[in-house]
């Protein structure tokens, strides 16, 4: 099976690589964009919460406390909208060409990678200037990531073959992942979760791993392992049965499209 | 002589309806839509063999595109089995993921990825592309910017590189000029001498009768003739004049 996919690794690259090229050639300012979004996105954000509704963070500033989590979740955001259209806009290929149909959510995807990279090399520079103290727990931080990973490519794989036969999916994703955001404690600090309420936010994979981010880059703790193994436990199983469903549908693409 | 395409009781059924949103999904629900079902396919049998060139005729609608992507691999029999041995080399609609924004360049290494070659074997066939497709000029330039002709130059020339086992056809060689068309013809020429098989779609009677060792005539979804390219010609054309 890997030998099937090592096949395929020109394929993938070069379609990475298209969306990459093609995202912000006719914008003036190209990618900067990538980085300008988040970093709006946090100024506004900032300043409606450290000094209109004034969360509290303890000892950390509002800002990087803010930002810690928002860089790791407009990636999933961002990654989710564009997986979803991913195969729709592919539709030339798919009724054309026999080639590995979940190619084309994972390279959509794995293109917003790059965002992901520059947002958190301005979320490095926030971590100097507000003089957070870096430790070995740091390490931690590229598992809690793979997790994520798995996580949003597992919801991509059912989004993006979904929207082939409901295209609905598109309009409904928007106020999903509103949604989802006010939900996860990304904006708060989950210790301000009301106690009765906990397990139902805890059922939410995304709060063990905004909070175990939180853990290792700003309070130099280890995660919390009880949450962390949830969404551990949650991300694998659907990436499981996303892939295995887009496998599925992805048989009937050609039909539809 | 081995067949490397095989359709065995091949039917294809397709949803009539277009259940693109939830709201018609909702509905479908509470309704039985039977009469949605439309079969392209009927039962169909046929074998080609390799280092055959085989046309395919009939009227608009008649399921020959169906038999195309069914060989092609992008959709899959609804009953029955097909069986394909070999690298194949889509000549249909050409520059299928093709990026606008993107140069020649970058959608020669596009295509022919997406095609199944490696980014080494691209390099080394990159000129001989260029080339052939008459674009040396233009090769930096974004495929937006194109003609309608160039696309389908650039198109055309990265799909015969491939190197195909099997060559599937859909009535393109209404592609560009008149000289271009001559270079297209010697090209698909060239490989029937190198063995390769080919399926080729086309309102041509004149293209399938210089081409072809066979054809199928395929009717309402099923195979009504197969032979010879001059006696399935003959019985199509008589089968047009008794319609009209």
């Amino acid at each position: 099976m890997f030998k099937k996919y090592l096949s395929y690794k020109d394929l993938f690259w070069q379609l990475t690589f298209r969306e990459i090229k093609a995202r912000y050639k006719q914008s003036v300012l190209g990618y900067a964009w990538a980085i300008l979004v988040p970093l709006l996105n946090l100024l506004v954000l900032s300043i409606v919460f450290s000094y209109v509704f004034r969360v509290p963070t303890g000892n950390i500033p509002y800002p990087i406390f803010l930002f810690v989590a928002l860089v790791p979740w407009m990636f999933t955001t961002n990654a989710l909208t564009f997986a979803t259209g991913s195969v729709l806009a592919n539709s030339s290929l798919i009724t054309k060409v026999k080639l590995p149909r979940e190619i084309l959510p994972v390279s959509a995807m794995s293109a917003k990678l790059i965002d992901l990279g520059l947002t958190s090399i301005i979320l490095l520079f926030f971590l100097i200037i507000y003089h957070i103290s870096l430790t070995p727990n740091l390490f931690f931080v590229p598992i809690i990531f793979l997790v994520q990973l798995a996580l949003t490519f597992g919801m991509g794989f059912i989004l993006s073959a979904t929207n082939v036969f409901f295209r609905d999916v598109e309009n409904i994703l928007g106020i999903f992942l509103t949604i989802w955001m006010y939900l996860t404690p990304i904006l708060y600090s989950s210790v301000l979760i009301p106690e009765n309420l906990k397990l139902l936010f805890y059922l939410n994979p995304m709060t063990g791993l905004i909070d175990a981010y939180r853990a290792t880059v700003l309070y130099g703790h280890l995660p919390d392992w009880s949450s962390f193994l949830y969404s551990v436990i949650f991300s694998v199983l659907i990436l499981i049965i996303g892939r295995s469903y887009f496998r599925k549908r992805s048989r009937y693409f050609a039909d539809v499209i | 002589m081995t067949s490397v395409i095989e359709f065995k009781k091949v039917s294809k059924k397709f949803n009539r309806g277009k259940r693109h949103y939830l709201k018609q999904a909702l509905i479908d629900l509470f309704k039985s839509n039977k009469d949605e079902d439309f079969w392209a396919l009927k039962d169909i049998s046929f074998k080609i063999q390799k280092g055959e060139s085989v046309g395919i005729i009939g009227v608009n609608g008649s399921g020959k595109s169906t038999i195309l992507k069914l060989i092609a691999g992008v959709l899959f029999p609804t009953k029955g089995e097909v069986k394909v041995e070999g690298r194949i080399g889509p000549l249909i609609e050409l520059g299928a993921g093709f990026h606008p924004e993107l140069s020649g360049r970058d959608n020669i290494y596009l295509n022919g990825v997406v095609l199944g070659l490696s980014r080494k074997e691209i390099e080394e066939k990159f000129d001989e592309i260029v080339s052939f497709a008459e674009l040396a000029d233009f090769i930096d330039t974004p495929v937006k910017h194109y003609s309608s002709g160039m696309y389908m130059r650039l198109g055309f020339s990265v799909a015969v590189h491939v190197n195909p086992d099997i060559l599937l056809i859909d009535e393109i060689l209404a592609v560009g000029d008149i000289a271009f068309q001559k270079k297209c013809l010697d090209k698909l020429g060239e490989f029937q001498k190198k063995g390769a098989t080919m399926v080729l779609i086309s309102h041509s009677m004149e293209l399938i009768n210089n081409l072809c060792q066979k054809a199928i005539f395929i009717e309402d979804g099923k195979v009504k003739a197969i032979g010879t390219p001059g006696s399935v010609t003959t019985k199509y054309l008589k089968y047009i004049k008794n319609k009209s």
